[in-house]
Parts: structure tokens; C-alpha cells; sequence
């Protein structure tokens, strides 16, 4: 068993190699957490989700950037590869799930894919439907999942008109699911003529966004 | 509304030498919107050289704005080098996309050649459409991305950006090809029409921030810029108008080193306050910009007329001059009062 010091030694080193982008180090440290008995459920979430929160202020602030936050995921996936197998089964918690996907009419899905990083990162379940999507994937992917929030996204500014038609959609079939949206060309104010529950205007505070949007819906 | 001083080539030739114009010019980046507008598909604009011009000249006259009508597209490069674009056809899309890029992994490099600009995907349809620009009397123009959109272009985005910071040789092999093929264009286009006859837009959307870093735009990509525009200017493109697309704020310093012609066009976004672009570019290049095609699709005509008359006051007395123009594409779903909103406000606040 290791020791306090020890812990908090490897759990700092997996937390700094995350943010250095060191995909080698995550691995050797994450194998040594193994090894060591050391609880995989607390290295992932003080070690590689405290990381990823960190890398989304970074993210945020202008400090990283694309390929930045893109090494920083793949550091964190390999160490979420070596350490989930070992993370006790903990059937009262209930994992927060998310159906993420960029709109019809649009394929680009940078975007989308660090939003899903972050909330993977953050411990949610994510249901990724890809690129332009079809709008009525979304409703059924919803009747499949039952998720707490859908994320829509979208690039260009033609492709954004689906969206209110999308959320229609959406709340007709599930008027309880949250619906945020997100994408260059978006604002809060069209994201709230839209119908849409949340806006992020980035990344990085996309988690933060949802957790507030759920809040205030349960209000 | 005013009666105009000078036809739209007179204000456009006065705009790009340096002469006093009787109005703020006003520029349109419009494409798949003409095309619908005169009850053509969208894609027509970007597959029928023909339709394309036609739908062009007729949304011009329509709308007022000076701007040539031009062929182009912002995954330009895509096909070229090997990969395949889809046209537009669903109802809410606008613009070609990538279906398949000529890069997926790392030894799809090594086999990547320069393409024969004679023949390469929609090449043949650009000069098909620059031949049909001089028999309408208007000068041929060529669009391309940058070097950094176009290597984006050959190669999986996401793929592009790990190699930015994991194996910059990948990248500086991509910069080089896109670099060359760009200049390759241009050489073919001046063959073809002469020196001084031909104008270039450069769209960059892909080294914006959004994306890549100041350092890492300073350190990969500028010196690529730099070296195509010298080269464009050098082989006898007079005027280069360069759409630096997206948040670009921290790469304005760079950007300011890299020459654009006398005087080319600095197009800027909505991210960019025209005033920052002026302090920047004003006193040797033309500044255009910057309405938010979001709000012209889905804003007011009242907002978009204070839009444009905040925009027209802040540049109208730029130093080398001022062009109002959309901060990208116009949305092909604008509702067509809103883009007729742009002209009313330039006529109401951009005489001289």
C-alpha cells in the first residue's frame, strides 16, 4: 500500500504530465498507480480530471489552444485506458449522460470533439453522434439513452438554422431533457431564440455550462 | 437613394491605387446566396462556371455592392491533392465539404505530389470562370486558402494539429506543398492574362486562434505567408485581398508583416474591431469588414443598419480606405432585405 506522500507524488505527477501533454509519462505513472494498489477511482478523478479541468481554463484563457488541448486528451484517454478496468463498480452512483453531435448540413466536428473530451473527462457518458447529423438522430438517441443534457454544434452559420428545429424536435418528444448549443458562429442570445436551455461559448466551460444549465432547470 | 459619382470599376481601380472614392466601397463575400437568389441551386455557384457568373453579375446589380463576382471556396485544395468534396445539396448547407482527405496518416505525406494546375479538381472550372470574367469585362481573379487553410484542406484537421506541436517536419512538408501549388495557380493565371491583370484572394481561416496559437503561428506559419505573398507580388499579382478569418487579434502582429500589395485588402471578421485592424494595416493597405454574417441572417435590419453604420464611421477614414464588407460568407438563408440593409446604410453614411 502507498503511502500518503507517495499517493500524492504520482497523483501530482499524472496531473502535471496531463497538462505537459506527456502521453509516455501518463502511462508509466498510471501502470505505477496499479502497481502500487493505489485506488484507480482516486487517481482518475484527482489526477487526470483535475488535469483536464485545469487544461480547459487553459483552454479558456488563451493558453492553449487546438492542438494543445487535442495532446492533452490523448495523454488523458491512455490513462483512462490503464486505469478504468481497475475502478470499482459503484452501482449507486448514476453517471450524468450527454448526446453530442455537429448539426445537419455541417461536418465539422473540431469543436464537438473537445466539448466531448471535456465532458469525458469530467466523468459523464457521452453518446457521440458524429457529424451532420440527421435531426431526428437526436430525438431517437434520446429515446435510447434518456440523457441529462444534448449538445448541438455547429459551424457554419446556414448550418445553425437547423438548430431551433432541432430542439423543437427534441422537447416535443422529451420537454425534460436540457439542450445547450455551441459553435463559432453562435451567440447566447441565438442560442436563446433558439429554444435552447444553455450556450457555451467554448470548450473549456462547456461542462460548467451543462452543470449550471441542469440546476436551473431543476428549479 | 444618392446619386453615385463612379461605376463600381472606377471606385474598385480608385480603391486599389490609392485615389479618393466617392463613397465607402461596398464588398460582398457571396456566393451560395446568388445562387438561390436567382432560383439556382447552391452548388451551381461552385459547379457551372456559367450559372455561377450569371448568378453573380444579377445579385450584384440587384443588391448594389461593388465586388467582382469570383469562384471559390474555403476547403479549396482538398480535391487537388487527391482528396474528395461534396457539394452542397441538403437544406442547411452552404458550402463544399470534405468527404475524404488526401491525408489520414502520417505516410500519406510521402506521396503527396504538387497537382498540375491545369487539370486538378475545380482548377479547370476557376479558369473556365476567369475566361468568362474577360469576356464580361471584368478582371479574372483566382481564390485560394492560405498555406495553413489549404494544408488543412489536404490533411484530417485534428491530424494537422497534433503534428503542429508532435512532428512539425509533417507540417512544414504541407506548408511547402500548399505554399508552391498557390503560387503554381497564380503563375498559370498570369500566363494566361497577363502581368498586373490578375487579382488573388487568400482566405485563412484555419491559422486563426480558434485553432493554433500566436507562437505556433508565428513559428510555422508566417514564414510561408510571407514567402507567398512576396513571390505573388514579385510574379505580377498587383493587389492581394486576404480574408484573415476568425479570431485573429494575436496574430496581428504578424500579419502585419506580410505584404499584401499596393494597396491590397485586409478583410477582417467580426472578432477583429476595425479600429485594432486600422492601427494595424490603415496606413499601407485597404480595411474591410467586419458585419457578423450571424446577425445578417438572423439579426434585424434596424440592428444591422446600426451595425453598419457603427462599422462605416469607425472606418471611413481609414488612412489607405475603407470597404464595408460581411466578416465571412454571406449566409445562403439571409433574409434579403437584411443584405439590401448594407447598401442603404452606405448610402445613408459612406459618401465622401
Amino acid at each position: 500500500m502507498a503511502t500518503r506522500e507517495r499517493t500524492k507524488e504520482l497523483i501530482d505527477g499524472i496531473y502535471n504530465a496531463i497538462i505537459e501533454m506527456d502521453e509516455d509519462a501518463v502511462t508509466e505513472l498510471c501502470k505505477t498507480v496499479i502497481d502500487e494498489g493505489i485506488d484507480a477511482y482516486y487517481a482518475v478523478s484527482e489526477g487526470l480530471t483535475k488535469a483536464m479541468d485545469r487544461v480547459g481554463e487553459l483552454y479558456t484563457n488563451n493558453e492553449y489552444f487546438v492542438p494543445e488541448l487535442l495532446l492533452c486528451a490523448d495523454a488523458l484517454y491512455t490513462g483512462l485506458d490503464i486505469l478504468r478496468p481497475h475502478i470499482k463498480s459503484n452501482s449507486d452512483e448514476k453517471k450524468k449522460q450527454l448526446i453530442i453531435g455537429t448539426i445537419e448540413g455541417d461536418i465539422h466536428d473540431i469543436g464537438k470533439n473537445l466539448v466531448k473530451i471535456m465532458f469525458e473527462a469530467a466523468g459523464w457518458v457521452v453518446h457521440d453522434l458524429g457529424k451532420d447529423v440527421m435531426l431526428q438522430r437526436f430525438v431517437e438517441e434520446q429515446a435510447r439513452t434518456h440523457s441529462d443534457v444534448i449538445a448541438l454544434s455547429a459551424l457554419m452559420t446556414t448550418s445553425m438554422t437547423a438548430m431551433p428545429k432541432a430542439i423543437a424536435m427534441i422537447k416535443a418528444a422529451d420537454p425534460d431533457v436540457a439542450v445547450m448549443v455551441g459553435g463559432a458562429p453562435l451567440t447566447r442570445d441565438i442560442a436563446v431564440s433558439y429554444g435552447a436551455d444553455g450556450y457555451a461559448d467554448n470548450a473549456g466551460e462547456a461542462v460548467r455550462e451543462a452543470n449550471e444549465m441542469l440546476k436551473r432547470i431543476m428549479k | 437613394m444618392r446619386q453615385e459619382k463612379m461605376t463600381w470599376v472606377e471606385r474598385l481601380d480608385a480603391l486599389r491605387n490609392g485615389r479618393s472614392v466617392d463613397r465607402v466601397p461596398f464588398l460582398s463575400f457571396i456566393l451560395g446566396f446568388c445562387a438561390k437568389n436567382v432560383g439556382y441551386p447552391v452548388a451551381s455557384v461552385y459547379s457551372d462556371p456559367e450559372r455561377s457568373l450569371l448568378a453573380q453579375m444579377l445579385t450584384r446589380e440587384q443588391y448594389g455592392y461593388d465586388s467582382e463576382p469570383f469562384y471559390g471556396y474555403a476547403s479549396f485544395g482538398g480535391s487537388e491533392f487527391g482528396g474528395e468534396i461534396k457539394l452542397p445539396d441538403g437544406e442547411y448547407e452552404q458550402a463544399p465539404s470534405h468527404v475524404r482527405f488526401a491525408v489520414e496518416k502520417e505516410q500519406d505525406v510521402d506521396r503527396l505530389e504538387l497537382p498540375d494546375v491545369k487539370n486538378a479538381g475545380v482548377l479547370p472550372s476557376a479558369m473556365k470562370f476567369s475566361q468568362l470574367q474577360i469576356a464580361n469585362g471584368i478582371e479574372p481573379s483566382v481564390v485560394v486558402g492560405g498555406a495553413f487553410t489549404i494544408a488543412g484542406n489536404i490533411c484530417v484537421v485534428d491530424t494537422l494539429c497534433r503534428w503542429v506541436i508532435k512532428k512539425q517536419g509533417l507540417v512544414h512538408r504541407l506548408l511547402r506543398l500548399a505554399t508552391d501549388h498557390i503560387l503554381d495557380i497564380a503563375r498559370f493565371w498570369v500566363d494566361r492574362f497577363g502581368k498586373g491583370r490578375v487579382n488573388i484572394q487568400i482566405w485563412e481561416p484555419l491559422a486563426s486562434n480558434q485553432i493554433i496559437s500566436p507562437r505556433h503561428f508565428e513559428k510555422l506559419v508566417l514564414p510561408y505567408q510571407v514567402e507567398l505573398h512576396e513571390k505573388l507580388l514579385a510574379i505580377g499579382i498587383k493587389h492581394i485581398l486576404c480574408h484573415i478569418c476568425g479570431e485573429q487579434n494575436q496574430n496581428l502582429p504578424y500579419w502585419s508583416d506580410v505584404p499584401m500589395g499596393k494597396f491590397g485588402i485586409i478583410s477582417i471578421g467580426k472578432e477583429i474591431d476595425i479600429t485594432t485592424a486600422i492601427k494595424y494595416f490603415g496606413d499601407r493597405y485597404v480595411i474591410a469588414g467586419n458585419i457578423e454574417p450571424a446577425i445578417l441572417q438572423t439579426g434585424t435590419p434596424g440592428e444591422i443598419y446600426e451595425l453598419c453604420r457603427q462599422a462605416i464611421e469607425k472606418g471611413k477614414h481609414a488612412p489607405k480606405g475603407f470597404a464595408l464588407m460581411q466578416g465571412c460568407e454571406v449566409p445562403v438563408n439571409t433574409p434579403p432585405y437584411n443584405l439590401y440593409t448594407m447598401k442603404k446604410a452606405v448610402d445613408d453614411f459612406g459618401y465622401y
